[in-house]
């Protein structure tokens, strides 16, 4: 027998790291917000999902992926332009005052989107969850070469994407 | 340039906060998900102690309380009118002797129209006459 869920605990702790995975994910806000809604639905109705979880973080994240991954098949199908939607600027970061930040972020941004999901998926679990190559092959379900290797390709076009714009606020 | 300190920058970028809006619609429908929301709305129908008599009167309440009062009108009629009746049987019931003395009688003039008893007696049946087998071989050998 599980115990009663504590929903907003969860929320409140967890939802924006949530957000910000799923939002640079997806590059989509409206499936973003539907991920997390039918993330914490999902949890709502099956509490014992969170039975003998350690790590609430890493589970919650790893549910989330799979969700998002469901979605981007589902589309696949009859979306075609999903891909092309990833490469658009998203405001994924909070704007910045300074101009020359503010294009660095913006372009962060379009750069993230160029990546594959898979890199992108790894690049953001390593700088903005700050988890290491074994929690992210763990929670992607992926050897942890492969997550390593994902996060080098990805942070290189990054870097070269970059660069010009960080030798400049630099 | 040093990756380190480009990985640093990137790690210091803020993300965007999630909505303030959403918080109170996802956990309105997180609620309503739940298990434990709709425990309330079935123990409302189903009693605490189900047993096998109340689940087998529950689907028809109120059929099943209009026979009961139906049958409390026949019982309350009954055991208002009830004294009378087992004096009227008592009554008109003989007594055993008288019972059978009229048994006896009726066996009497039965006896009397039918006559004597007679048993018949079944005929024996007259021991078969063995034949001898060997009689058609004996006619065939003296031919």
């Amino acid at each position: 027998m599980s115990a009663p869920l504590d929903v907003e605990r969860l929320y409140d702790e967890h939802a924006q790291a949530l957000f910000a995975f799923l939002l640079n994910f997806t590059r989509h806000e409206a499936d973003t917000r539907d991920l997390l809604q039918e993330l914490f639905v999902k949890l709502a109705k099956r509490p014992e999902l969170l039975d003998g979880v350690r790590d609430e973080r890493a589970f919650l994240l790893r549910l989330a992926h799979n969700l998002a991954i469901d979605l981007i098949r589902r589309r696949g199908t009859r979306d075609k332009h999903y891909e092309q939607l990833a490469g658009d600027s998203i405001a994924v970061f909070v704007p910045a005052h300074e101009p020359d930040e503010g294009a660095f972020r913006k372009a962060l941004s379009t750069a993230l989107g160029e990546l594959p999901p898979d890199q992108r998926a790894v690049v953001h679990l390593k700088l903005w969850e700050g988890l290491t190559f074994e929690q992210i092959a763990e929670l992607l379900g992926i050897p942890l070469n492969t997550a390593a290797s994902r996060y080098r390709y990805g942070l290189d076009k990054l870097r070269e994407r970059l660069r010009p714009l960080y030798d400049e606020i630099k | 340039m040093n990756p380190d300190d480009l990985e640093k920058h990137l790690r210091s970028q803020p993300m965007r906060q999630v909505p303030p809006q959403w918080r109170t619609d996802i956990l309105s429908a997180a609620r309503q998900a739940s298990p434990s929301e709709h425990a309330p709305r079935t123990t409302q129908h189903v009693p605490r102690s189900p047993s096998l008599f109340s689940t087998l009167l529950w689907p028809h309440p109120t059929a099943w309380a209009g026979l009961a009062a139906i049958w409390l009108l026949i019982l309350g009629f009954n055991l208002a009118t009830g004294p009378s009746a087992p004096l009227v049987a008592k009554r008109a019931s003989p007594t055993a002797p008288q019972v059978l003395m009229a048994f006896q009688e009726q066996e009497r003039l039965l006896s009397e129209l039918l006559g004597p008893r007679e048993t018949p007696v079944a005929e024996r049946p007259k021991p078969a006459q063995p034949r001898p087998r060997s009689e058609l071989r004996h006619r065939l050998l003296m031919a």
